[in-house]
């Protein structure tokens, strides 16, 4: 044992284990992964856009607009509050491993942030799903629609690189100028993050405690939903840059993480539907259509396509915002109120006129396994995994689609 | 050992992706040997920066973290 292990002590280095370092992100996808099958076991998989959609609705509720007087609260809104504490699950691990700060980036960042967090909640509504519901934990539930909606995530993510790129090299100053950075952690005199984020991890303990009487699943998707923001943080886990790495600077390493997570998700989640887990007084065959939405085909394409672009122009998809507004990245504020104010708004207006004029059949539900058997369902989504982890590999070592 | 820093690029206040989106593109733009020191606040940078390196070939000669919560990374082009 070295002099400096010696004088951090035992629970000292279980600290550092934790809050030192940045976890490699496969680790961080294995553990999320675990987790969204445990929310599946309680009740239902992992999903973002419906929390944040009810972070909107109770706004607008509260300011008495739009017939949203008597939505349901926030406090009794399992998904709600599963948002609310992965936010807070980022705060706590960015505060204990001094990561923590106010970062205001320029105005043009601010900007972005906010368009991209609106057109992910068009995305959303429309697509019904996000990166969370119709892709991490739709894919494992051998959702077809899944696949469509993925389909359409690369193509936006694709395009949204090109505009990137093409604002960089055109109006580089948008992306440029004052920019404030408050509340650091630097040093010794940032040490009361490392005390403020004991105190609020007491707090959401508390919180989930004060549940446990009435409401018991709540309890636990406080804890889960504060478990995966600090896994997200510390493992700095996003979907856009396991879809946007690769065609940007060739790394793979946020794609395997994001393929870790699915390829646990997958077990995990045909276990439960094939055996009916969880199923309670419900039909074995509403267990199994969990997170199988109404979005085959065109919905799921269109959806996703608007969703990827979204996402790549906020920097964040929906946990991946989520969890950067935890750490104190205002961007990402930004894209939280224009996917929250925009959801509703959504819901409301744009989208049911939309779907109204479409055909019938673009909201269909394609269950995977109703045409393929379980053994040939859990085969496709392997193989599909599979041929991303080959093809992000392979990008890595040549360079074929890297822009840099 | 001294190091000539041959070009800066600020990149606080930007997070994920614009930080190695303009490292990458400026490095490109650079010769080899040549060192660049970039300063940013994105936490992210910090475990993206040496991944990176690492893949490209380029060296990264030094980190650390200032005052205020800005890392400061020193590249070599490779």
């Amino acid at each position: 044992m070295s002099a400096n292990e010696k004088k951090t002590g035992i629970l000292g280095q279980l600290h550092k284990t934790f809050f030192a370092k940045h976890w490699p992100v496969w680790l961080g996808g294995i553990v999320l992964g675990t987790l969204n099958i445990l929310l599946f076991v309680i009740k239902s998989p992992w999903g973002a856009s419906g929390g944040i959609n009810n972070w909107g609705e109770n706004v607008f509720g509260l300011m008495g607009i739009f017939g949203l007087e008597n939505v349901k609260p926030l406090s009794t809104s399992f998904y709600g509050m599963l948002c609310v504490f992965l936010v807070i699950g980022s705060f706590i691990a960015a505060l204990l491993s001094k990561e923590f700060a106010l970062r205001i980036p320029p105005i043009g960042e601010l900007i972005k942030g906010f368009i991209g967090g609106s057109l992910m909640a068009l995305g959303a509504t429309f697509g019904i799903g996000c990166t969370i519901g119709a892709f991490f934990s739709g894919m494992p539930a051998m959702s077809g629609g899944a696949i469509i909606f993925t389909i359409g995530l690369f193509i936006g993510v694709i395009v949204a690189l090109k505009y990137l790129m093409w604002e960089m090299d055109k109006f580089p100053g948008f992306s440029s100028g004052k920019s404030y950075n408050l509340l650091a952690g630097t040093g010794k005199s940032g040490i009361w993050q490392k005390y403020l984020g004991w105190i609020v991890l007491i707090i959401t303990f508390t919180v989930a405690y004060l549940y446990s009487d009435g409401n018991k699943i709540m309890s636990w998707f406080i804890i889960i939903g504060m478990l995966m923001g600090l896994i997200s943080q510390r493992s700095r886990f996003c979907i856009v840059k396991a879809f946007r790495d690769p065609f940007m600077t060739g790394e793979a390493d946020g794609s395997v993480g994001v393929m870790a997570g699915l390829m646990i998700g997958l077990f995990g989640f045909t276990i439960i539907k094939y055996f009916g887990i969880g199923i309670g007084d419900i039909p074995l065959r509403a267990r199994e259509m969990t997170w199988v939405f109404p979005h085959f085909l065109f919905r799921a394409l269109i959806g996703g396509f608007v969703f990827g672009l979204g996402m790549t122009i906020a920097g964040g998809c929906a946990v991946g915002t989520l969890w950067r507004v935890g750490e104190g990245q205002v961007k990402l504020w930004a894209s939280a109120l224009g996917f929250l104010l925009i959801s509703p708004i959504s819901k409301l207006f744009i989208v049911p006129p939309i779907v109204a004029a479409l055909p019938p059949n673009w909201d269909f539900k394609n269950y995977l396994p109703d045409y393929l058997g379980y053994p040939g369902a859990f085969a496709l989504v392997t193989l599909l995994i599979l041929i991303w982890y080959v093809f992000v590999k392979w990008n890595e070592k040549t360079g074929r689609f890297s822009a840099y | 050992m001294e190091i000539t820093i041959n070009e800066t690029l600020d990149c606080k206040g930007l997070s994920c992706p614009m930080p190695m989106m303009k490292l990458a593109k400026t490095m490109k733009g650079m010769n080899a040997d040549e060192v660049l020191e970039m300063i940013g606040t994105d936490p992210g940078t910090k475990s993206d920066l040496p991944r990176w390196c690492n893949k490209s070939g380029n060296v990264l000669l030094d980190e650390s973290e200032l005052e205020g919560g800005i890392f400061r990374f020193i590249i070599q082009k490779k």
